[in-house]
């Protein structure tokens, strides 16, 4: 071992102290190494050696890249985004309720009692959450699906997954995807931990093939005391919180809200005389997804489609907490809302009070806040009716002995007064800003009422134009009266926190305002007030007259009831005649030919821009003007020279070239600045400076980013899209961010995030009757067009599991867009000519179209399809697997073009060389006429053409084929045939139904299922039955050779007679022809010898044969036993020298 | 004048805005009904123009459902989905029309369309207009041109008429939103002068009065005439002009000028229309905006049918028929435009001059309503 030793030893390694490579690691080394990347340190190393591969990692990269992108959304989430919607999805008895009162008690640390309906909660500084559960229902798991933005997808894992997971997973694809994560319960159920350690991998793994690989999947390992381990939860609820959520493009075109909160406000006389009367119901809720507008059509999930008769924002119930820095939510901004189940902090609005116990503590601690609110529940409780009520009733008296005003006449004097300034206005020239002054004496008191109303009542409309009448306030300022009444009404009723709004207030008080403007002589203010009114006065000017128009019809209802009223106003207010003046200038607008000049018909004297001073107000539009100081070349030069310092670049210099002198131009900047107005001249120090600093920035930029020598892609592209989303996104934010409340939702409508009331008038009495809390009350708005029915077309597929197919015409639930809805589809396949050919069943495995009557929906819609709704346990075990099918919309349109294949099949009747008569194909002239030129065919592929009707048979008609037909053929014509859709649409109603009975939905029966039950049984086709096939046997003519033929032919293919033309008669013939042998006595003699001879020869040879067997038999035995014994004897042999041979062995190792 | 709502159906009375109705009917797909149109006239009921305005509708929608009252004053209008395609369409030689430009991108097929009539109106806007200065507004919402193209076949003056038209248009299933608050300066003037079945020195008059005047503001200006030979000419004599200045920000405003019709008796001396001419464009750049302020309409209705994002644009004074039209966006669709008036940073905007010289400009953002082309057909 020793010498290996020496013979390993290996030089040790001196560094070179010279030459090349000594000096180059001198160099190396006099860097600082240590803050360099690898590509700078060894430059080498990342050099491209080839060209071919760095193409492909260049390449590799970039499909790397690309496939990370996605098409930038603009993101529409609001400031403040309304509340998360958590639903908990899954089987029944697998912990549902448990789950949400442990999440409610982690994040809130109250514990309910029922969870009953959407439970709001505060969860921290920027996030409010909804809980809602989902009960066993196809139509609730649906309606889930379509507003969830996190589903928890519960499990019991003892048992696994069951088929309601995979459908509600199914609905959720199709709807748009949600956020989910699994929840496996009943974990303790499973004692063996080898075998709960497989059931979780395996559930996983199935969870993951459903959602996405790698989803998360929370195991709950077991209840102590009925809640889950404290620890879980507590995991649980922190990845609810952390959790980012991708828009869905349904959502992002669509308002929806969840209603959390109902009240029907129909009088209780009207009940009471007739509890089946059409009822107004309230419906509040969070706006979520985009604005909902005023005055859109919603769908109702489950009852159908309404016009939201009255929409207003309410204080939000359950705010999230200020935004002072904290870093954590105090106890009491930890807030709950769920007025279904009970809970919820004290609101009080327009139709009832709330009262909430927060948990037990809450008493103790009274605070202002409380006090106050117990004042306020008190004045409320004792009231009977609503405040509409209230204040229509409310008169109003204006002078001591006066006529009573009641709000209705009034909003009738504003829209006439509105409607009055309007016409003024726009009969002015454009250039006025529409600052008249109503100078009527009046025009300030029926303001001041206005006010009143609109401050008192806290209705929509006023609120929405407050900033309206503001502004009339504004105009007439001379008016004593008006400032009087209006110190009143300011202050006579509390007012929401609009008012705190700083522009609001002070364009309230802009009476008093001129007081303190001249006093403290703030100009800024000034001028800020003038933009505000000017701008208020053009959206007055606009839609002034408008706003009141919606409120038309009830005025006018009013306006029958007033009709002696009227005559005792009309003396104050002098209604007729403006109401008289202004149906002059209707009428004078009714029929005048519309023109989009600026300048109707009428040429105004136009201005003679030629002049010097005409001239001199347009100049500056052209480039020749003067430009801003940011764009001008000039300024920009004069900048970059400033910056430049001594250096003058751009100051005199020659051009060598042409010899030309310039010189900097001193003349011509004085000359624009005498004609423009004046602009900013000279670059100041800061200007000058941010310059700088902006180059600084660009150079660092280019040059200390290393990585910018490497090859790159161009993703600029991508980039500026991604910039455009962003910017778009901003500006929405941020575009209306100071307007005020009322105008905002006028304009914007109500964002999501607001807390809103709706008002259905004529809902049916069954949906208050049969109200159950656990069904999800969704409210979807619907875009422009969605409210209308059309014929849809869409592609479809059955779905894998669903064990039967699909039958055209046959009923079936669809759930498209908000709505779920009956209906009879049309399958069809869309041939190569574009062309839709019915199908009578859906095809397995392949997508197909399907055309029904439903609501119109934007293309690209997914839609899935059922067969019932209908929850008996009997009907899903036997289907297994309810989604039907899935499929997204094509196209809509008003009618369409559905083709069945149809063969008309006729006879000849007669036949010609290549013409023949055909029977049986139609029935009258008429017909066949139509169908002249079409192509038939018969069933061996002869191709023709219908010709011309005949007279005699009717229907008969002539028809040429390219060869001569056979009587036996049978000629097609295929035709096609337009196929219609029946136009049947019935929205699901299954919030209208009884409470126990609300999943027993049943609408249009399939003729099957009738027939069932009826126990119809069709007659079966005697043609399509099974028998017995009766075949004769087919007998061919002989073969004739033509005489001319035969006397060609060689003597041996002649035929030699008639033998081939055999008949019963010839063969008699022939026999009898034939002549019968009789032998002689020794011919018969010898014959019967050789017989004799003959049969002893066969004997003997028989038992020779017979005797040979048996030698050669006894032959083999005898050999078999020869070599029998041979066998044994080798055998014995061998056995012998074996056993020698390993004595001999034995010896030898005994001897070893 | 607001329409009455009776059972989702807009009540609305006279004849006047007539087309706006029944386009916004069109897009929005709402059924309205026009009562006493001309009731208190002498010829009471529809005109040729306008009825021959619902025949083109028709044509290029499926399903819509017209019913007129017997006298004529009364008109039931259920719209139909948009189809587009292949339409050949002989106008009335009354009016003019502009309501393809607004449907076009909203049909299932791009519009291949071809009119037929008078090409230049009196009170409406003409082909040259409408393809100088409409086209390009139309190009800001679809961004990608394929295949958008007006294309003068023929001219036709009025009263007799015989030009043709082709018009195509791509479809889009939806608009993007659109802000622009710059315009730019004017950097070039261009125009063209016809003259149908007139002598061709009417035209180069025309020309050279009107550059005269425009070379006052800018050197750029180029006007060329179009004298149009037989067939092309259209049936009846007349000459007129139309202006175009382009702004740096790719701005067009438009303006034009035509001569009497033959019938009337009146004589036009081309001197005097295309000095006229030039003064209205100048007029129309002193409004400024970023656009022209006969397709105010046109930019609104585009922007209201934007997505659901924020659109602003910066245009000038706003006409009568676009405060017409902004309260018909807002009872067909909900939409409302917020309007703000635009002040100038100058301090001398108080100044009694100045403020009528830099015309008020007004600043309309609206949120789209995230109109998608329904008819639109996917694969």
């Amino acid at each position: 071992m020793a010498d290996e030793a020496i013979f390993d030893k290996k030089k040790s390694h001196r560094a070179k102290h010279a030459g090349r490579k000594a000096e180059k690691k001198k160099k190396k080394n006099q860097v600082d190494q240590s803050n360099l990347s690898a590509r700078q340190r060894n430059p080498k190393a990342f050099a491209i050696n080839s060209a071919v591969r760095a193409e492909r990692q260049f390449r590799r990269r970039e499909d790397v890249i690309s496939k990370k992108q996605h098409i930038p959304l603009v993101d529409k989430t609001p400031l403040e985004p309304p509340p998360i919607v958590v639903a908990v999805v899954g089987p029944p008895r697998v912990g549902k309720t448990t789950v949400i009162n442990n999440l409610i008690k982690s994040f809130v640390k109250t514990n309910v009692t029922s969870t009953n309906g959407p439970i709001t909660i505060v969860t921290s500084k920027k996030r409010r959450l909804t809980l809602i559960e989902c009960n066993n229902d196809v139509n609730s798991m649906i309606d889930i699906a379509k507003c969830a933005d996190l589903v928890l997808l519960l499990c019991d894992a003892s048992f696994g997954f069951e088929m309601e997971i995979f459908e509600f997973l199914n609905i959720c694809q199709v709807h748009g995807m949600p956020k989910i994560m699994g929840v496996l319960t009943h974990l303790d159920m499973i004692k063996n931990a080898k075998k709960l350690k497989m059931t979780k991998k395996t559930l996983k793994h199935r969870f993951w093939t459903e959602v996405y690989p790698g989803a998360k999947l929370f195991y709950l390992s077991g209840i102590i005391h009925g809640e889950y381990l404290r620890n879980e939860i507590k995991n649980l609820s922190r990845f609810i919180s952390v959790m980012k959520f991708r828009p869905l493009s349904w959502r992002m075109t669509h308002a929806y809200i969840l209603a959390d909160r109902l009240e029907d406000i129909t009088s209780q006389d009207s009940i009471r005389k007739d509890p089946k009367i059409n009822r107004d119901v309230v419906l509040y809720g969070y706006v979520r997804g985009v604005p909902l507008m005023k005055d859109s059509m919603v769908h109702l999930a489950g009852v159908g489609d309404m016009k939201i008769s009255e929409l207003s924002y309410l204080p939000d119930p359950c705010p999230l907490p200020s935004s002072e820095k904290k870093r954590h939510l105090m106890e009491r901004e930890r807030q709950i809302y769920a007025p279904f189940s009970g809970v919820g902090g004290i609101v009080y609005d327009k139709d009832a009070v709330y009262i909430e116990l927060k948990g037990s503590h809450s008493h103790k601690q009274e605070d202002e806040e409380t006090n106050e609110k117990q004042a306020l529940l008190k004045s409320v409780v004792e009231t009977t009716e609503t405040v509409d009520e209230q204040m229509q009733e409310s008169g109003f008296r204006l002078f001591s002995g006066g006529t009573v005003i009641y709000p209705d006449m009034v909003k009738d004097d504003k829209d006439l007064q509105n409607r009055e300034s309007q016409n003024n206005e726009s009969s002015s020239d454009e250039s006025d800003s529409g600052d008249e002054n109503d100078s009527d004496n009046d025009s300030g008191i029926d303001q001041s009422e206005k006010d009143t109303t609109g401050k008192s009542s806290k209705l929509p409309w006023d609120n929405n134009s407050e900033s309206d009448e503001d502004d009339e306030d504004d105009e007439d300022d001379g008016n004593d009266e008006a400032k009087n009444l209006q110190v009143d009404k300011l202050y006579s009723h509390e007012n929401d926190s609009d008012e705190i709004d700083e522009e609001h207030k002070s364009s309230d008080a802009e009476d008093f305002s001129i007081k303190w403007k001249e006093k403290l002589g703030e100009k800024a203010s000034l001028a800020y007030f003038e933009r505000q009114k000017t701008s208020k006065n053009i959206m007055k000017l606009v839609y002034g007259e408008f706003e009141i128009g919606n409120k038309r019809k009830e005025d006018e209802d009013g306006n029958r009831d007033e009709e002696s009223d009227e005559e005792e106003i009309g003396g104050l207010f002098k209604k007729v005649t403006s109401s008289q003046k202004r149906k002059q200038a209707d009428k004078e607008q009714l029929d005048l030919e519309e023109c989009s000049y600026f300048y109707n018909r009428n040429k105004p004297h136009l201005r003679d821009w030629t002049t010097e001073e005409n001239k001199k107000l347009i100049i500056n539009c052209f480039v020749t003007g003067k430009r801003g100081a940011d764009e001008d070349a000039e300024e920009l030069l004069k900048l970059d020279d400033a910056s430049d310092g001594e250096d003058e670049v751009y100051g005199d210099f020659e051009d060598l070239e042409t010899g030309e002198k310039h010189i900097s131009k001193q003349q011509p900047e004085d000359k624009t600045e005498e004609v423009g107005s004046k602009r900013k001249a000279e670059p100041t120090k800061s200007d000058i400076l941010d310059k700088k600093l902006k180059l600084k920035a660009k150079f660092d930029a280019e040059y200390d980013n290393p990585d910018d020598h490497r090859i790159k892609g161009d993703h600029s592209y991508y980039e500026s899209l991604k910039a455009e989303a962003l910017k778009q996104s901003q500006l929405n934010k941020s575009v209306f961010e100071n307007l005020d409340n009322g105008l905002r939702v006028e304009v914007e409508g109500f964002r999501p995030g607001l807390y809103v009331r709706m008002l259905f008038k004529n809902m049916p009495s069954e949906f208050v009757t049969n109200f159950d809390s656990s069904y999800p009350l969704l409210i979807g708005a619907l875009n422009m067009a969605e409210q209308n029915i059309g014929f849809v077309s869409c592609k479809v597929k059955k779905h894998r599991w669903y064990k039967k197919i699909l039958k055209t015409n046959d009923p079936l639930i669809i759930s498209l867009g908000w709505r779920r809805f009956q209906t009879l589809p049309i399958y069809s396949k869309i041939e190569d000519d574009l062309k839709c050919r019915y199908l009578k069943y859906t095809p397995e495995h392949v997508t197909c179209n399907m055309h029904f009557y439903g609501p119109i929906t934007p293309q690209n819609t997914g839609f899935l399809a059922l067969q019932t709704v209908n929850n008996n346990s009997n009907e899903i075990k036997q289907l297994g697997f309810r989604i039907a099918a899935t499929g997204s919309v094509n196209e809509i349109n008003k009618s369409t073009q559905i083709m069945k294949k149809l063969k008309l099949v006729g006879t000849p009747l007669k036949i010609y060389k290549k013409t023949a008569f055909i029977k049986d194909m139609f029935t009258s002239t008429l017909e066949v006429a139509k169908f002249e030129g079409a192509k038939v065919k018969t069933v061996s592929g002869i191709r023709g053409q219908i010709k011309k009707a005949l007279n005699k048979p009717e229907g008969a008609f002539r028809a040429t084929f390219e060869d001569k037909i056979l009587m036996s053929d049978v000629i097609f014509c295929r035709t096609w045939f337009k196929v219609d859709v029946s136009k049947f649409y019935a929205p699901v109603v299954n919030l209208l139904l009884p409470i126990g009975a609300k999943n027993a939905w049943q609408g249009m029966k399939t003729k099957g299922q009738l027939k069932r039950e009826r126990n119809i049984k069709v007659e079966a086709n005697t043609d399509s039955m099974y028998t017995d096939i009766v075949r004769e046997p087919k007998v061919f003519k002989p073969l004739v050779i033509p005489k001319e033929l035969q006397k060609g032919l060689p003597y041996k293919l002649k035929p030699k007679e008639k033998t081939s033309t055999l008949t019963k008669k010839n063969i008699k013939e022939k026999l009898s022809n034939r002549v019968a042998v009789i032998k002689s006595p020794h011919e018969q003699k010898v014959a019967n010898v050789m017989k004799m001879l003959k049969t002893n020869f066969e004997k003997k040879r028989e038992v020779q044969k017979a005797s040979t067997a048996e030698r050669l038999k006894k032959f083999k035995k005898q050999q078999e036993e020869e070599e029998w014994r041979k066998i044994k004897r080798q055998k014995e042999l061998k056995k012998k020298i074996c056993r020698h041979l390993s004595k001999i062995s034995n010896k030898k190792q005994t001897q070893m | 004048m607001p329409a009455i709502l009776q059972n989702d159906v807009l009540v609305y009375k006279g004849s006047n805005l007539f087309r706006q109705r029944l386009l916004l009917a069109t897009l929005s797909g709402r059924a309205i009904k026009i009562e006493e149109i001309r009731s208190s006239f002498d010829d009471p009921g529809l005109r040729e123009y306008e009825v021959n305005l619902i025949r083109l509708l028709d044509k290029i929608t499926n399903g819509s459902r017209v019913e007129l009252s017997e006298t004529g004053t009364s008109l039931y209008f259920q719209p139909g989905i948009l189809i587009g395609g292949q339409v050949t369409h002989s106008c009335c030689t009354q009016r003019g029309i502009e309501v393809l430009l607004a449907l076009g991108p909203f049909c299932k097929e791009p519009l291949n369309a071809v009119l037929q009539g008078v090409t230049h109106h009196e009170l409406d806007v003409s082909v040259d207009k409408v393809k100088s200065a409409a086209l390009p507004i139309l190009l800001k919402f679809i961004l990608v041109d394929d295949g958008l193209e007006l294309k003068v076949v023929r001219r036709g003056a009025p009263p007799l008429g015989g030009g043709e038209i082709v018009f195509k248009c791509p479809v889009r299933r939806h608009l993007r939103p659109l802000q622009c608050s710059k315009w730019g300066m004017v950097k070039r003037i261009r125009g063209v002068v016809y003259a149908l079945r007139v002598s061709p020195t009417m035209a180069n008059r025309v020309v050279e009065a009107a550059k005269g005047v425009m070379l006052n503001f800018l050197p750029d200006v180029y006007i060329n005439t179009d004298q149009c030979r037989g067939a092309n000419a259209g049936k009846s004599p007349g000459f007129g002009v139309s202006l175009v200045a382009e702004t740096t920000d790719k701005t067009f405003y438009c303006a034009e000028a035509k001569s009497a019709e033959v019938g009337s008796g009146e004589q036009t001396l081309p001197e005097d229309l295309g000095r006229e001419c030039a003064h209205m464009l100048l007029d129309e750049v002193r409004r400024g905006g970023a656009v022209d302020s006969s397709f105010q309409w046109l930019l609104a209705l585009w922007m209201a049918l934007g997505q659901k994002d924020v659109s602003e644009c910066v245009v000038g004074p706003l006409s009568d028929y676009t405060i017409k039209f902004l309260q018909h966006l807002k009872e067909f669709f909900g939409v409302m435009f917020k309007l703000e008036v635009l002040r100038s940073e100058d301090d001398e905007s108080s100044d009694e001059e100045d403020k009528f010289a830099i015309a008020q400009k007004i600043k309309m953002t609206c949120v789209g309503i995230g109109y998608v082309n329904i008819s639109k057909r996917t694969l």
